[in-house]
């Protein structure tokens, strides 16, 4: 038993090292080490070592755009008023803990992606699986929204809404990237319109009533 | 305080109101809402020369609600075309009220940013939603300890975008006021100024201060402490002043005396600004100031300062001195110095002008001319109404190109307004007191 936890401490040590040592080299270097022989041996382990945590430097860029949700998501959870908020807050608040996550790790983040990320498609390999956690998150609000009313039901289109909330989460990063102003108040100021106009699309509006009208006339001709 | 809000989305109806509104709504834009309005207004297939002289009386219209006489009043207001500029702010911040508010996460980001700490681990409590909206922020009520708080939180990026606001106003501006470009940044440097100062919120503590440490010794007033401690570049924290603004209060049928006392307090605090301490608060206006249990009067809100010069105070204040208006030699002198004729002008339009500015002047300082005024007479409202109909609609006004008046006066005719129509809300009769040296 003890040497079962010791062992996993020991693997978790590795895996933070690597991290870390990836960010480090990436924020001292402006870029990837050149390989992973050379990078393990920066960090003084086996090359060998390295591959029982991860395959590539894609994993552990993966890796790092998983840790930055799991932190904004455990934020969150942490905030007492979290619970009470709305969808649309929610949405809200995520994003703007998100964003915070990210300027702790702006060099590292400009760095790799400033050029690179027009949009998050050019980069499926690094934030796959950030895109699965996402997406999961996203479900769950637009399913309590749904139960709200907060968000309006329609065929089709409503599966298609954590697609939407992603894409809005490209749209804020490549915004927070270019952003000058102090403090990112700009990027602050295009998360809560964005945010706003998209929960207010998804919203029930007079489109729905008019698609209703619709099919009725359609219907009773 | 809620109500306030609202009142600001309708129609005002009658022409004081209307007038009223001018003034309150105050020189404020919009912020990100500005923006969108007028992507919204503006058909993008439309070049934009096209764009400005058919649309700008188009799109001015759609912006304001505030049209026929209003305008017009605001015109002879600013005893020239100098408050058009404001009609269109007006409009853009009348945009702004009916922006969404700022949402609570924001909010809690906001203070994380300057005080690592969210607004329930500062504060007992914290009001979830705004109580109150000002025109680049939002109001929350918070409590910590016995004391009760009001808490103003900016909207993030108004301070950046206040300089691309104006300029986007600037072209339909030109168009509509007949003015040329010169003449219009004239203006515009003057309300650009003020509303970078009103983005500063460190400032507005420091003079907010500064304003109620002079004035603590005029009877009746009251005036907020601040706490640095809760205060931030975007977040001003002060003692929350419980009361009734001027119409909830109205509506209660104070006692003659009460009214009296109330708009006395305004007064002195006016009189003690402009003419001792030469700085005033200049946004007059009725969310501004709420009105306690016991008939003190309390002020809030020192976003909008100006500094008067020595040289514009003289010449300005000179003017309503009584005699003065039989004194052509010396009057000619003023008006030259405070720009309402130039050697431009040709002898037929000074000598038209001259005649509206000392008619304007003599209707105005009516007030000053004696010593004790009863606000409540609508009939002298009236009045000036109606010389501002006679004017803006004379040919010679309408087709001068020149701008006429100091762009200090912007600023000040905007306070006197504003006190005049909060004066006269209160039906008060004051005493109007002079300096000595107008006596």
């Amino acid at each position: 038993m003890d040497t079962a936890t010791a062992k996993k401490a020991g693997k978790k040590d590795y895996q933070k090292l690597i991290l870390e040592g990836f960010v480090s080299h990436v924020l001292e270097h402006g870029k990837e080490p050149a390989s992973i022989f050379k990078f393990a041996k920066d960090l003084k382990i086996k090359e060998e070592e390295f591959y029982n945590h991860y395959t590539s430097f894609e994993a552990i860029k993966s890796a790092i755009w998983v840790a930055l949700f799991e932190e904004t998501h455990r934020q969150l959870e942490e905030q007492e008023v979290y619970k009470e908020y709305a969808v649309r807050e929610k949405f809200l608040s995520f994003l703007f803990t998100w964003v915070e996550e990210l300027k702790k790790n702006r060099s590292y983040l400009l760095s790799l992606y400033k050029d690179k990320a027009t949009t998050f498609k050019n980069l499926p390999s690094d934030t796959r699986d950030f895109k699965e956690r996402f997406t999961d998150f996203a479900s769950e609000l637009i399913l309590e929204g749904k139960e709200t009313q907060e968000i309006a039901t329609r065929p089709l289109i409503t599966e298609k809404y954590d697609e939407a909330l992603w894409l809005q989460v490209a749209f804020v990063f490549r915004y927070w990237l270019d952003d000058n102003s102090p403090r990112f108040e700009k990027t602050d100021a295009a998360i809560e319109k964005s945010v706003n106009f998209a929960f207010d699309l998804m919203g029930k509006s007079a489109l729905d009533s008019f698609l209703d009208l619709a099919k009725f006339l359609y219907q009773t001709k | 305080m809620s109500d306030k809000v609202k009142e600001q989305g309708s129609i005002p109806v009658s022409k004081v109101q209307r007038a009223a509104k001018f003034i309150s709504t105050g020189a404020k834009v919009g912020g990100n809402y500005v923006k969108h309005y007028a992507k919204k207004m503006v058909n993008p297939s439309l070049n934009r020369e096209e764009l400005h002289q058919n649309n700008a009386s188009d799109i001015y219209n759609s912006l304001s609600e505030l049209k026929g006489s209003a305008l017009k009043v605001a015109q002879m207001m600013s005893m020239d075309k100098n408050l058009l500029p404001r009609a269109y702010q007006d409009k853009f911040s009348m945009a702004q009220y009916t922006a969404p508010p700022l949402s609570y996460p924001l909010v809690v980001k906001t203070f994380q940013k300057y005080f690592e700490k969210t607004p329930e681990q500062l504060f007992d409590t914290f009001s979830r939603s705004a109580i109150n909206a000002a025109s680049i922020g939002q109001v929350h009520q918070a409590t910590k300890g016995d004391k009760t708080l009001a808490v103003k939180i900016q909207y993030p990026g108004v301070a950046d975008s206040v300089s691309s606001d104006l300029r986007l106003v600037r072209p339909f501006a030109l168009r509509l006021l007949n003015m040329n470009e010169k003449e219009l940044d004239h203006y515009m440097g003057e309300v650009e100024e003020r509303l970078l100062e009103e983005t500063d919120y460190q400032l507005e503590v420091t003079r907010s201060r500064e304003i109620s440490e002079a004035c603590m010794h005029i009877p009746n007033l009251r005036f907020p402490c601040y706490y640095d401690e809760y205060s931030a570049e975007r977040i001003i924290t002060m003692d929350w002043i419980a009361g009734k603004h001027i119409k909830e209060w109205m509506a209660t049928k104070p006692s003659q005396e009460m009214k009296n006392q109330v708009g006395q307090a305004l007064w002195d605090f006016y009189h003690h600004q402009v003419h001792n301490l030469k700085q005033v608060h200049a946004d007059p206006h009725p969310g501004n100031f709420i009105i306690q249990e016991d008939g003190t009067l309390g002020i809030i809100d020192f976003g909008c300062v100006k500094v008067i010069p020595e040289d514009f105070y003289q010449g300005y204040f000179a003017l309503i001195k009584r005699e003065l208006v039989m004194n052509p030699a010396e009057l000619d002198q003023i008006f030259y110095g405070l720009d309402f004729i130039s050697d431009k002008d040709t002898e037929v339009e000074k000598t038209y002008f001259k005649g509206v500015f000392t008619e304007m002047i003599s209707l105005l300082g009516k007030p000053f001319h004696v010593d004790r005024f009863d606000f409540s007479d609508d009939a002298y409202f009236e009045q000036i109404f109606l010389l501002g109909d006679r004017i803006s609609n004379d040919k010679m006004f309408k087709s001068s190109r020149q701008a006429r008046g100091s762009r200090h006066g912007l600023y000040i005719n905007r306070t006197y307004f504003g006190l005049y129509n909060l004066l006269n809300q209160l039906e008060a009769t004051v005493d109007t007191t002079k300096p000595d040296w107008l006596n």
